[in-house]
């Protein structure tokens, strides 16, 4: 084996500069679509990230239902189901979070807004919106009359942080139930929806007002690793035992805004990826096909001295091979230099797209970073040089298929 | 039992609607350790006779059998074997593997048999200073001259300890020194290790050299003189 290795290698080099630019084509293409995916999977994870700190966590727990119909009166008891969760391995932190549509009312304007219940501590460190929030700005405790307010909103109820609204929601029992609230922090997510109806306050608050005290809507978990989800669930799903009519489910379910728009977004890159290495194959074959016509009266002196047909055409799939094999090195070797770059600086679309472009119900970064995934990397890798023999079976049948006599006619 | 024996062989190639016949009714023998030559102009059916007697073609009709086997009913897989352990070529041009050594283009056939590397370069070795090239082994052969690329080339055919060498016009590209100097190992090769040699040629230079000469034309054979020439 290694006399044919060592034969492949040679023949290999028998036009520099023809193997030169088959090798540098195949191996830029391996760059750019190693480097293209990594820099997507980092777009996606980030959006991910985002998405299921201010959304529904990696894992989200609800009563049966409210996931299809935001049914408001589809809530349950927390019953210390938040510390449970929260004291499993791979948890980073639990968000419950009770939901209450409501009228703000100032002395000049009113609008239909979405209060959220939260445990201010906990969402602090963990929402997004809530990063640009000064020290202070934050709701203080569960039952204060604090209040975040979308800066849309504020705008609209034409008030101003520290100043004094009203909140009105239906209560359990049908009855309306007013709040005075007073304005603490301001968010902008750059998401309009957003902007405009948000308003948060502690969850005991948002409970009084909806009268459904000590209850949450929505459970989310973040996870320390995204990788820890299955695991995760499976204890979570054996935690709800005690919470009957309620399920468990993961991000993609409770966000599919989100992983559909990631889904549809792959889709097309993967188009290009195929596209790419599509065209790669076409040149090789049309390298390998070169160099075997070329070699003609070469395979007929080789198959006149007793080699057989199989053999000839092992040889030019080995050549293959190698050429595959060096290319992988080469391109991997230059994907994971690109991939590095894009996961150190990353590249900044700033001056291209607007500072608060929403894709698939996050903010977009406009600074792109990409994450690796060695994997995928060695995959592509494992492709192009099966592509790379596929692209030799055409030539290596056909020099395998004349005879010495044939071959030697050649000039 | 001879070697060779060509019965009633025929060779006929189809151009189209056209039939053109290399070879007609040839019917010869050749024993082990013989030096012979067939000779004939060009399109004669020397290299045809060649091609068939080292199994690289098949006779349209008639026999062809080498050391026993009858090369009309064997598979292409058991021709090209057969080649490999039984018969030696030798080219005009030679037809050195250029991204090879002469060391690695005389090994080539032991390769292929499967021969372990030391003892392919020991054998190769010998060869080389028997041939008189032994210094050239690491040589490419666009390096090399066309008497030492020929040189090279006997001792790939030799390598394998073939019963038969076939050498098709083996110095039609050498200068006439070193065509005189190619023969005369060839004779010795054939005389102190007694492999049997058949070439072709059309030089009379070359001709007179042969113990035994059979002349072809138009495909037919025109004169067989014998081996105690």
């Amino acid at each position: 084996m290694t006399d044919y290795l060592h034969l492949a290698w040679k023949n290999l080099w028998r036009n520099r500069r023809r193997t030169v630019i088959t090798l540098a084509a195949i191996a830029l293409s391996i760059m750019l679509v190693q480097a293209l995916h990594n820099l997507s999977n980092g777009v996606y994870a980030g959006m991910v990230d985002s998405g299921v700190r201010a959304g529904s966590g990696h894992i989200a727990v609800y009563q049966k239902g409210y996931l299809e119909s935001r049914d408001e009166t589809l809530y349950f008891e927390d019953r210390n189901l938040v510390d449970q969760i929260a004291a499993l391995d791979g948890v980073e932190q639990v968000l419950p979070r009770l939901y209450v549509p409501a009228l703000a009312q100032s002395s000049r304007e009113s609008r239909g807004v979405l209060l959220v219940g939260v445990d201010p501590g906990r969402e602090r460190l963990i929402n997004p919106f809530l990063k640009t929030l000064p020290e202070d700005g934050m709701v203080r405790s569960s039952d204060s009359r604090d209040a975040v307010v979308g800066s849309r909103l504020l705008e609209e109820l034409q008030i101003k942080l520290g100043q004094k609204f009203v909140v009105t929601a239906q209560n359990l029992d049908g009855t309306l139930h007013s709040e005075l609230l007073r304005v603490r922090g301001v968010v902008s997510t750059g998401m309009k929806d957003i902007d405009g109806s948000l308003i948060m306050v502690g969850r005991e608050r948002a409970g009084m007002l909806s009268g459904s005290t000590g209850s949450v809507h929505e459970v989310a978990v973040i996870l320390s690793e995204p990788g820890y989800s299955e695991a995760v669930l499976r204890r979570i799903v054996r935690l709800l035992g005690d919470h009957p009519g309620t399920e468990a489910v993961k991000w993609e379910r409770a966000m599919p805004n989100l992983a559909n728009a990631i889904k549809l977004d792959y889709a097309s890159q993967k188009f290009i990826f195929l596209i790419i290495l599509l065209i790669v194959t076409i040149g090789v074959v049309n390298t390998l096909l070169m160099s075997v016509m070329e070699r003609m009266r070469e395979f007929g002196v080789i198959l006149a001295l007793g080699s057989q047909a199989r053999t000839l055409r092992a040889m030019i799939l080995l050549e293959a091979l190698v050429l595959g094999l060096l290319a992988a090195a080469i391109g991997t070797l230059l994907g994971s230099l690109a991939t590095w770059y894009l996961v150190a600086v990353g590249i900044d679309l700033a001056t291209f797209v607007p500072e608060t472009l929403e894709f698939g119900g996050v903010v977009f970064d406009p600074i792109m970073r990409a994450s690796w995934n060695p994997g995928w990397m060695a995959r592509i890798a494992g492709y192009v040089v099966g592509l790379t023999l596929l692209a030799a079976l055409y030539p290596a049948v056909k020099a395998g298929r004349i005879t010495p006599v044939e071959g030697m006619r050649h000039h | 039992m001879p070697l060779i024996e060509l019965k009633n062989v025929s060779k006929i190639y189809r151009l189209g609607s056209q039939s053109v016949t290399a070879l007609s009714e040839l019917s010869l023998l050749f024993e082990a350790g013989e030096f012979a030559v067939l000779a004939g102009p060009s399109g004669s059916g020397k290299t045809t006779a060649l091609n068939l007697i080292g199994c690289l073609d098949r006779p349209t009709s008639g026999q062809v059998i080498v050391s026993g086997m009858n090369l009309g009913t064997a598979s292409s897989r058991q021709l090209a074997d057969f080649r490999l352990q039984h018969i030696g070529f030798i080219f005009q041009s030679y037809n050195l593997i250029p991204v090879l050594t002469a060391a690695e283009n005389a090994e080539f056939t032991l390769m292929l048999q499967k021969v372990p590397k030391k003892s392919r370069r020991e054998r190769v070795r010998r060869l080389f200073a028997e041939l008189g090239i032994d210094g050239l082994e690491e040589r490419r052969p666009a390096d090399l001259s066309g008497g030492q690329q020929q040189r090279v080339a006997i001792a790939r055919a030799m390598a394998g300890n073939p019963q038969v060498i076939l050498a098709d016009e083996p110095t039609a590209n050498l200068d006439s020194h070193t065509a005189e100097e190619l023969l005369e190992l060839m004779r010795r090769l054939n005389r102190e290790q007694g492999t049997t040699f058949v070439f072709s040629s059309h030089d009379d230079r070359v001709i007179s050299q042969a113990r035994r000469v059979i002349r072809l034309e138009d495909g037919c054979l025109s004169d067989d003189t014998g081996a105690d020439r």
